[in-house]
């Protein structure tokens, strides 16, 4: 009897003493090119906010990190994923935008340089830790001791020399109003930030709008690009992504417009229906309701006129 | 099976006005605001009002709300509009006029997850109710003001932006007024917010009123619904007194 109890009581404990870890596999997309992928899946408890990729770049003067992930313990994962494939040091993190799953990490490279567009760190300022706050709700005890750290240099669009790579930075709007896309230039992977979204529904909670999301696809798209990296979602080595993006824009854009005009409430627009070939797309009705929410006062308010007098 | 069980049976198993029913979103609140709001009246769970909510809230100061009662027909007298766990729980009292129908779209602010409740007073005295949940991150109620943080807002109080909209024989009017609908809650700044609007023809005759409680959002979007084409007037005030009228 006192064994069963003890037994009892050790499984009651279990739980606490679980290890909250993150499995990061690197993975070579090029040469000394490294891809962390995270799922496509929501922000949860079971995955602690591992929806990300994040990625780095080893050159000779020392590896080049870009983003660092939902939380400290993400972050200090991934330095140890780093040190697994090289012994070089790493030199510098970049972050392509300021979302909580990409620079919630920044606390595991508080000793090397953290390089952001100025309005990336102006929005991290603004809204870090109400989004700090947030992941603590969703994913619970794997952000235990994540705090926000503000990137310590600021990124001006153009070629960034180092360790005898070029790394051409570009500035674009679409996502959140700041958002860094990075293209190789040797092996031409293009780390594209959260401008692509694949296979995985689109979030818009600071985009300035979708039209202006749409022109920064056709940015990326001219670059000499071999390989995409999407903020989320599977490599692609074809257009595949920007195909899906614009297709799902104009969807999106055309869904907005259509109910505003017809003078729909934002509960009849959550729920339309959603097109058949966007089915292999995950989160899609999630992410429609969190879009409404976030965009459709402003196609409201071109659908209104002033009626007071 | 006797006729006297089965009458046993059905008497348990009926929804009854009377007899008290178990809320379906076993909310702690139930009981407290059916006698602080209806005054502990006969009510019924009721799966004709339509409550229909986000089912999380992606801005909790602005959580789209819309009730829809139609279903109830010309019974309805009046809609009470309530958030079981705001720290300001009332919504809004909707009283339509034979012009106009029980259907309100209206955003909100809440402070947590929460049931949303529609109240329907019909005319056989008995209050049928629609309920929704929402969950939410929560803090719309104590967050700062959004109207106030933007330049020249006074300029702009009481503007109007509207339309309307044909529904088969019904016109959707939709409306948004620029006001904080300050709730009292926010570092300092006293209650300030639209107490009251009126639905009116072109006479000035009432065709529905609407009493606002400070749970609503600021620059507060409304959607309402009247019979046939006619022109309509809204006329709004706030609690210290300013009026508006807009021509929809």
């Amino acid at each position: 009897m006192r064994l069963l109890l003890l037994m009892f009581a050790f499984c009651l404990t279990l739980p606490a003493h679980a290890e909250l870890r993150y499995t990061l596999q690197p993975w070579q997309i090029a040469d000394d090119v490294w891809l962390l992928e995270g799922s496509t899946d929501n922000f949860d408890k079971a995955n602690g906010g591992n929806i990300v990729n994040t990625g780095f770049i080893v050159t000779a003067a020392g590896v080049v990190v870009i983003d660092s992930g939902p939380s400290r313990r993400y972050g200090e994962a991934m330095r140890a994923a780093i040190a697994s494939v090289t012994d070089r040091p790493v030199i510098k993190l970049l972050l392509t935008h300021h979302h909580p799953d990409h620079v919630l990490g920044n606390q595991a490279f508080a000793d090397v340089p953290i390089a952001a567009l100025a309005g990336t760190t102006e929005l991290l300022r603004e809204q870090g830790n109400a989004m700090a706050e947030n992941m603590y709700r969703l994913v619970g005890d794997w952000m235990r001791g994540t705090e926000v750290v503000l990137p310590s240099e600021t990124l001006a669009p153009g070629t960034l020399e180092i360790g005898g790579r070029s790394l051409r930075l570009l500035a674009l709007r679409g996502h959140t109003g700041a958002d860094l896309a990075i293209l190789d230039e040797r092996s031409g992977v293009l780390f594209a930030g959260d401008i692509l979204f694949y296979q995985r529904a689109l979030t818009t909670p600071n985009s300035p709008g979708l039209d202006v999301w749409l022109e920064d696809l056709d940015t990326l798209e001219a670059l000499p690009w071999k390989r995409l990296v999407a903020g989320h979602g599977p490599v692609a080595d074809d257009a595949a992504p920007f195909v899906q993006m614009r297709d799902y824009l104009g969807w999106l854009d055309g869904l907005l417009r259509d109910a505003a005009s017809g003078g729909a409430d934002m509960n009849e627009v959550i729920q339309s229906p959603i097109p058949e070939r966007f089915a292999g797309i995950s989160l899609t009705r999630y992410e429609l309701i969190r879009s409404v929410s976030h965009l459709y006062p402003r196609y409201e308010a071109m659908a209104l006129q002033r009626v007071d007098e | 099976m006797s006729v006297r069980v089965l009458l046993l049976l059905m008497a348990f198993h009926a929804p009854s006005a009377l007899a008290a029913e178990a809320d379906p979103l076993q909310s702690v609140m139930w009981e407290y605001h059916h006698k602080g709001l209806l005054n502990s009246e006969p009510y019924v769970f009721d799966e004709r009002v339509k409550v229909q909510v986000p089912p999380f809230a992606e801005d909790s100061r602005q959580v789209p709300v819309h009730i829809d009662a139609r279903a109830l027909g010309d019974e309805v007298v009046r809609i009470e509009a309530w958030a079981d766990l705001n720290p300001i729980p009332r919504i809004f009292t909707f009283t339509p006029g034979e012009q106009v129908v029980p259907l309100v779209a209206i955003r909100i602010r809440v402070e947590q997850a929460t049931p949303i409740r529609a109240a329907v007073l019909t005319r056989d005295g008995v209050w049928h109710i629609g309920s929704a949940k929402v969950d939410a991150a929560g803090g719309g109620c104590t967050a700062p003001s959004v109207v106030r943080a933007q330049p020249g807002w006074e300029d702009r109080l009481g503007e109007v932006i509207g339309g309307r909209f044909a529904r088969g024989d019904f016109s959707r009017l939709r409306l948004q007024v620029s006001h904080p609908m300050d709730n009292g809650l926010v570092g300092g700044i006293p209650e300030f917010f639209l107490n009251q609007a009126q639905l009116r023809d072109t006479d000035g005759q009432v065709l529905a009123e609407l009493e606002l409680y400070p749970a609503v959002a600021e620059n507060p979007s409304l959607s309402l619904e009247v019979k046939g084409a006619q022109d309509t007037r809204l006329w709004l005030r706030d609690n210290n007194g300013n009026e508006f009228e807009a021509a929809l």
